[in-house]
C-alpha cells in the first residue's frame, strides 16, 4: 500500500516565547517493508538553526530552535510512503521463550546486540514483579515466543480497556496495571513490560494507521492520530509487530515512523520553552492510501 | 605508618620527629587555629537529610598521610595506565562498540546503565578526550600493595578540599612542612587550566571557560566556588546559560558572551532537559546539540558516567591488554559481577567476606555486608540477587592498611581511602602529588564516603629532592591578562546581590525600629500615656505589611509584655525580621563565590551567634536589646566591607542598588507611619524617628535641641549630604544607573535614567514647609510625596528586572503527545 501523511502539531501560547529549542521524530523511516519516497518538514516560525541526524536507534530527528519571538509554533510532516504486507512466522515453530532470553545473557549475547539493548527497563518501562506474574501466564515452560507475545496481546486486549481519560503520558504502567485501562502507549508499554520481565527482547513502535476506513472494515482504535505498538524479536527470523490496542499483527496498514526503548525515545515533538504562559495543542494526523 | 616489625618506616621519620618537637600543647593549640580557619573560611560538606542540614563543616584531621617518593613512583603510571584504559574504553562504547560486538565487554554493563547516555553515542570530544578528568579510589593492603575501590569518572569530586587541606595543614605546620620536602599541588592545577584551555573548540588563546555547578544545595557546592575562584573560571549554574544558534552563551548583564568550555560538576543526565532527562531543571536546553556541533566542549564529556560502576573491575585486566596491550598494573579489590553466572555462585557461596553493591547506584539500595547479616536476611539478599544477578556486584571485604589519625589527642589507628586525581595533560596524563584522604568517623564504620561523614587528611607525597615553591595563589605573570570589565557578570548572580542589598537593609531596618522600641520600654518610667510608642509600633508594621499597617493604631496602653510579644510576633510573621535574615542567607550563599572571605564570615556570624529567640517569654527586653544591639553590628560591618572593600563593579552596583531602594522605601514607609499623621506630643516623635534613621546626632548638631517638623523633614528627606536621607538614596540610584550596562536600544537615555533624574529633580525642588504643615492633623502633602515616591520606586524596580536581570526565568517543557489519545 501506499499513503499519504500528513501530521500537522500546532502550539498556541498566551504570553510570547523569546526562545524555543525543539526536537521532532516525525519522518517515517526506511525499513524492511517500507519504504519512504517524499517527505517534507515545515515549521513555522521559520527556525534560525536547523540540524537533523539519526538517533541512536536510526531514527530521523530534526533538531531546531526559534530564536524569534513568537505565540504560535506549528510543525507539519508531509511524505509518501509504500509500505509492504508482512507475512508472520507460523507462531508455532519459533523457538521456546526461554531459549530466546537465555540466548540475550551471557556469552551469545554480543551476536544479538541490536536486540539486547531491548531487554532491559527504560525510563518509561521499569521492572515489576507483578508484570512478570501476568506474563508468566501466557509463557508456561518452553511456549514457542511468539505464540507467547500472542497470547499475551490478546489478553492485554481482552483485560485492559480503551478509555483516553484514565490515564496521561505520566502514569506508569504499575498503575495502568491497576486501573485496567489505558491507550495506545500504555498497552505497549504495558506489554513491553511483560515481555521484558521475561527477559525478552520487545521495542517500542511509533507511527500511524490509515485513516479512510475501507468498505466493510471496522476502523482500526488510533486512527487520526499517532499510533504505538510493540516488536517482538525473534532469533532467526527477526522482528515481530503487535498491536495490542487492536489485537492484531500489524501488517500493511500500520505505518512506522520510529522506534526505541519505549516512549521516551520517539516522542514526535519535544521542547523547552521560554515565556510562554500558558499554551494549548492541537494535532491533526490523515492518513490517506493512493495509488 | 608502622612496618609490620612495629618500626617506624624511615619515611616518618622526619615528620615524626618534627612532630615531638612541637609538643602535644603546641599541636593542640595549632589545631585549633585550624578548625578557626576551616570554620572561617566556610568550608563545609553539605548533607542530604542531616539535621544540621547546609553547611557541615569540613572534619579535616591534623596528621597528614605520607606516601613515600619510592611509593609513589610505582603508583603514579599504575594509575596514568588506568586512566588511558578507561578513556579507551569510553572511547569504544561511544564509537564503534567494537568490544561489545567481540563479546569483551558485556551488553548489559553499558544497555542497562543509566549513564550510558544514547543521544551522546557518536559525539566525539576534542582530542578523543573523554576523560579530562579522573579520580580513583585507593587503599592499601596489609601487604602493601595499592588497589582500587571504586573509579570516578562522571564529575570527579574532591580535588578542591585536597587543596584546602593542604592551605590549612601547611600554615598549621609550616616547619615540618617545610622541612619534609612535600610535593606541591599547584602545578597540577596549573596544567589543569592549561589542559582545558587546549580543549576548547574556538579562541583557544583566551577561552572562556565556566564551571557550571548544580547550586549551593549540592553537598560540594563549597568545592565549586572555591575551584571556581582557584582556577579563575566563572562559576555558572545552568539557568546562567543558554543555547542560540547550536552554540552556548553565558547571560550577563552585558549582554549574551560566548561560552567555549563546560567544566561539569553536575551529573551528565541532567544537563539538557531536552534530549537528557527532561525533569532536570539544573541544566541547559539544546547543550547536546551544541556540543555535536562541536560549538562547545564539556570536560568530562557527557556521558562519561558508564564506566564508573564497580563491576568494571572484572573486565579492566582482559580490557588492558585487548586496548593498550599491556598487563594491568594497578589491581582492583577482588570484585565479582553477579550478571556472571560463576562469579554470582562464588559470591553467594561466600556471602560473608562479600559486601553487596548496586552495580549502578541505586538510591534504595545501600551497600551491604555479608557478615552483618542475619540468616533469614541472607536468605532474602540471595533470592534478591539471584532474581536479577546483572544488577549487583559483590567485592570481597578487604582487610585495609590503617594509618595514624588523632582522636581526642591520642594518635589511633585508623582504616583509610586515598582518592587521588589525574588530569588529561598535553597528550598524556598526569597524578595529583598528593589527593584527599579519606578516614571513616569510628574505628568501627567500615564506609567511606563524604555523604556519610567520613573525616578526610591531607596526603603528602614526599620527594628525595627539595621542590619548589610554586604556588596559584599569587600568581602573576599570566600569559594573557583578561580584558573584562563588569559586563560579564552573570544576570542570576546580579540578580541576587541586588536582593542581598535589599535585605540587609530591610533587616537593618527593622532591627533599628525595633532597638527604638525595646529601649523606650526599658527607659520609661511607668506605663502611662506614651505617644512615640504607638507610632514606632505602626512603622515597624508597615515595614512588613505595608500600606494595611497605616490605618492600624496599637492599643492605647501596652505593658511592658505586651510590646515584647508584638515585637517578637512581628519579628515571627511572614515577611518578618526572622525572615529577612534567613533570606540574607540563602541569597549569600548563592553567591559565596562573589563575596569576600572577611563578608562571608560576617554574615555567617550574624547566624551563628544571633540565635533568633523563638517566642516573648524566651526573652527579657534587655536580652533582645542586646542581641538586636549585635546585629545592628553586623550589618554595619557588612555595609562597611562592601563600601571599602568591594571595587566599584558592577556587582557592587546591584548590591547598593538593591540597599538605596530598600533604604529610599523605608523612609517614605516611616514618614507615612509615624510623621503624616500629626502625634498630641510631637517632639519626642520626631526624636524617635531621628533616631531610628540614625540622624539624631546630625539634627542635634545643627539646632540643639529645638525639635521641629521642617527641619527634621528637611534632614530625612532633601538633605543630599546625609546618607540616610531620601535624597541621598535617589542621587545614588541615578548615577548607579548612569553606569549600567547601555542597551543600544537606548542611545540617549535610557528608561530607568529618565526616572531617577526625574526623582531627583523632583526631590530638590520640594518645598519643605509645605510638606511640615499640619493640616487639621494630617500632613497631606508629605503623604502624597511619599506615595509618589513609593510608586516610582516599584516602577524603577521593575525596569530593572526587566531590562538586566529578566533572563534569570526558567524554561519549562512542552507539553508532549504522540500516545494515541489526542
Amino acid at each position: 500500500m501506499r499513503y499519504r501523511i500528513r501530521h500537522s502539531t500546532c502550539y498556541v501560547y498566551t504570553e510570547p516565547v523569546s526562545l524555543c529549542h525543539n526536537e521532532v521524530c516525525l519522518r517515517p523511516r526506511n525499513a524492511a517493508r517500507q519504504k519512504c519516497h517524499q517527505i517534507e518538514l515545515d515549521v513555522s516560525p521559520p527556525p534560525d538553526t536547523m540540524a537533523r541526524r539519526a538517533d541512536y536507534f536510526g531514527n530521523q530527528i530534526e533538531f531546531f530552535t526559534v530564536q524569534e519571538r513568537h505565540k504560535r509554533l506549528e510543525v507539519t510532516c508531509q511524505s509518501e510512503v509504500t509500505v509492504e504486507p508482512f507475512a508472520p512466522p507460523m507462531a508455532s515453530l519459533t523457538p521456546p521463550w526461554e531459549d530466546v532470553a537465555e540466548t540475550m545473557r551471557g556469552n551469545d549475547a554480543c551476536r544479538h546486540l541490536e536486540a539486547v539493548q531491548f531487554v532491559y527497563e527504560s525510563t518509561y518501562v521499569r521492572y515489576h514483579e507483578q508484570l512478570a506474574q501476568y506474563a508468566l501466564q501466557s509463557f508456561p515452560a518452553r511456549r514457542p515466543v511468539i505464540e507467547g507475545a500472542l497470547d499475551l496481546m490478546h489478553r492485554i486486549f481482552k483485560d485492559f480497556k480503551y478509555d483516553t481519560r484514565a490515564t496521561n503520558v505520566m502514569t506508569p504502567i504499575a498503575e495502568v496495571f491497576d486501573l485496567r485501562r489505558g491507550v495506545c502507549q500504555d498497552f505497549a508499554h504495558l506489554m513491553l513490560g511483560c515481555l521484558r520481565s521475561l527477559g525478552l527482547p520487545a521495542r517500542y513502535v511509533s507511527g500511524y494507521l490509515q485513516t479512510t476506513p475501507v468498505a466493510d472494515q471496522e476502523r482500526l482504535i488510533g486512527a487520526d492520530a499517532s499510533h504505538a505498538w510493540v516488536s517482538v524479536y525473534c532469533p532467526s527470523f527477526g522482528w515481530v509487530d503487535f498491536d495490542p490496542t487492536n489485537d492484531t499483527i500489524p501488517s500493511d496498514k500500520h505505518i512506522l515512523v520510529a522506534w526505541g526503548r519505549d516512549y521516551a525515545d520517539v516522542s514526535p515533538i519535544k521542547g523547552v520553552i521560554l515565556g510562554g504562559g500558558q499554551h494549548s495543542l492541537k494535532v491533526a494526523v490523515s492518513v490517506t492510501p493512493i495509488n | 605508618m608502622l612496618a609490620p616489625d612495629g618500626s617506624l618506616r624511615p619515611h616518618w621519620h622526619t615528620f615524626v620527629s618534627k612532630l615531638d618537637n612541637l609538643g602535644q600543647a603546641e599541636l593542640t593549640r595549632r589545631w585549633e587555629q585550624a578548625r578557626q580557619l576551616i570554620h572561617e573560611n566556610g568550608v563545609t560538606y553539605n548533607v542530604y537529610g542531616d539535621p544540621r542540614g547546609m553547611d557541615r563543616p569540613w572534619d579535616l584531621d591534623s596528621l597528614p598521610l605520607l606516601i613515600s617518593a619510592e611509593d609513589w613512583k610505582a603508583l603514579e603510571p599504575a594509575l596514568i595506565q588506568r586512566m588511558h584504559l578507561l578513556n579507551a574504553l569510553l572511547k569504544d562504547l561511544y564509537g564503534a562498540q567494537m568490544l561489545l560486538r567481540a563479546g569483551a565487554f558485556p551488553a548489559e554493563l553499558v544497555f542497562a546503565n543509566q549513564g550510558f547516555l544514547r543521544p551522546c553515542h557518536g559525539i566525539r570530544p576534542p582530542k578523543d578526550l573523554y576523560l579530562s578528568l579522573y579520580s580513583a579510589d585507593l587503599t592499601r593492603l596489609p601487604g602493601g600493595q595499592w588497589s582500587v575501590i571504586a573509579d570516578r569518572t562522571q564529575a570527579p569530586s574532591g580535588a578542591g578540599y585536597a587543596l584546602e587541606n593542604r592551605i590549612v595543614l601547611s600554615r598549621v605546620l609550616p616547619e615540618i612542612f617545610g622541612t619534609c620536602q612535600v610535593h606541591r599541588l599547584a602545578h597540577f592545577f596549573q596544567k589543569m587550566r592549561q589542559s582545558l584551555a587546549a580543549m576548547a573548540p574556538h579562541n583557544r588563546d583566551n577561552p572562556r571557560i565556566v564551571l557550571l555547578t548544580p547550586g549551593p544545595y549540592n553537598e560540594t557546592y563549597f568545592e565549586h566556588a572555591y575551584l571556581a575562584r582557584y582556577l579563575n573560571y566563572i562559576l555558572v549554574e545552568g539557568g546562567d546559560l543558554t543555547v542560540r544558534d547550536q552554540c552556548v552563551y553565558l547571560k550577563t548583564l552585558g549582554g549574551l558572551q560566548r561560552v567555549d568550555l563546560i567544566l561539569r560538576r553536575l551529573d551528565a543526565d541532567y544537563c539538557d532537559p531536552l534530549e537528557l532527562r527532561s525533569e532536570s531543571t539544573l541544566g541547559v536546553p539544546g547543550l547536546v546539540q551544541a556540543v555535536r556541533a562541536g560549538n562547545v566542549a564539556v570536560a568530562n564529556a557527557l556521558g562519561s558516567g558508564v564506566v564508573e560502576t564497580p563491576a568494571i573491575n572484572c573486565f579492566l585486566p582482559q580490557l588492558c591488554r585487548t586496548l593498550l596491550n599491556e598487563d594491568l598494573k594497578l589491581p582492583s579489590v577482588p570484585t565479582f559481577w553477579c550478571g556472571q553466572k560463576s562469579s554470582l555462585q562464588h559470591a553467594l557461596a561466600n556471602l560473608d567476606k562479600m559486601v553487596i553493591k548496586p552495580v549502578f547506584p541505586m538510591r534504595e539500595f545501600e551497600p551491604v555486608f555479608g557478615a552483618r547479616l542475619t540468616e533469614a536476611e541472607r536468605e532474602e539478599l540471595s533470592a534478591r540477587v539471584r532474581a536479577r544477578p546483572h544488577l549487583y556486584v559483590a567485592q570481597e571485604q578487604v582487610a585495609l592498611a590503617s594509618v595514624p589519625a588523632l582522636d581526642g589527642g591520642q594518635m589511633q589507628p585508623r582504616q583509610a581511602v586515598l582518592r587521588s586525581y589525574l588530569l588529561a595533560h598535553d597528550g598524556s596524563y598526569t597524578v595529583m602529588p598528593g589527593g584527599l584522604t579519606q578516614i571513616p568517623s569510628s574505628s568501627n564504620n567500615l564506609i567511606f564516603s563524604l555523604q556519610r561523614g567520613s573525616g578526610s587528611k591531607d596526603t603528602w607525597v614526599l620527594s628525595n629532592a627539595p621542590v619548589s615553591n610554586f604556588s596559584l595563589l599569587h600568581q602573576d605573570g599570566r600569559a594573557i591578562e583578561l580584558s573584562r570589565g563588569g559586563s560579564d557578570l552573570p544576570s542570576r548572580v546580579a540578580d541576587n546581590l541586588f536582593w542581598l542589598g535589599r535585605y540587609v537593609e530591610r533587616a537593618e531596618c527593622a532591627v533599628r525600629l525595633m532597638r527604638g522600641v525595646i529601649a523606650r520600654l526599658s527607659e520609661r518610667s511607668d506605663a502611662g500615656e506614651d505617644h512615640v510608642l504607638p507610632e514606632l509600633l505602626r512603622a515597624l508594621r508597615y515595614l512588613r505589611a505595608g500600606q494595611h499597617a497605616l490605618a492600624w493604631d496599637p492599643e492605647p496602653e501596652l505593658s511592658g509584655g505586651d510590646v515584647l510579644k508584638f515585637v517578637m510576633d512581628e519579628s515571627r510573621s511572614s515577611g518578618g525580621l526572622y525572615d529577612t535574615l534567613r533570606c540574607v542567607q540563602d541569597v549569600a550563599r548563592m553567591v559565596r563565590d562573589r563575596l569576600s572571605n572577611d563578608t562571608w564570615r560576617v554574615l555567617r556570624g550574624l547566624d551563628e551567634e544571633v540565635a533568633w529567640p523563638a517566642a516573648e517569654d524566651t526573652v527579657t527586653a534587655s536580652e533582645l536589646l542586646d542581641i538586636l544591639n549585635r546585629i545592628v553590628i553586623a550589618l554595619a560591618s557588612f555595609g562597611g566591607l562592601a563600601s571599602e572593600s568591594m571595587t566599584r563593579s558592577q556587582l557592587w552596583r546591584f548590591l547598593d542598588i538593591g540597599r538605596r531602594l530598600e533604604r529610599a522605601n523605608n523612609m517614605t514607609g516611616l514618614l507615612r507611619s509615624a510623621l503624616v499623621r500629626v502625634a498630641k506630643d510631637e517632639p519626642p516623635v520626631l526624636e524617635a524617628v531621628l533616631e531610628v534613621s540614625d540622624s539624631l546626632m546630625t539634627y542635634r548638631r545643627r539646632y540643639l535641641s529645638s525639635l521641629q517638623p521642617a527641619p527634621v523633614l528637611d534632614l530625612l528627606i532633601a538633605d543630599e549630604t546625609n546618607p540616610r536621607s531620601l535624597a541621598f538614596q535617589l542621587v545614588a540610584l541615578d548615577e548607579h544607573v548612569t553606569h549600567l550596562p547601555k542597551d543600544r536600544a537606548y542611545p540617549s537615555l535610557s528608561p530607568e535614567q529618565r526616572l531617577t533624574m526625574a526623582l531627583c529633580a523632583n526631590v530638590r525642588l520640594l518645598e519643605i514647609d509645605a510638606l511640615a504643615r499640619d493640616d487639621q492633623g494630617v500632613r497631606e502633602r508629605l503623604d502624597e510625596t511619599a506615595v509618589r515616591v513609593e510608586k516610582d520606586m516599584v516602577a524603577l524596580n521593575e525596569m530593572i528586572t526587566r531590562g538586566y536581570l529578566s533572563h534569570v526565568l526558567p524554561s519549562r517543557q512542552l507539553a508532549s503527545y504522540g500516545r494515541g489519545a489526542e
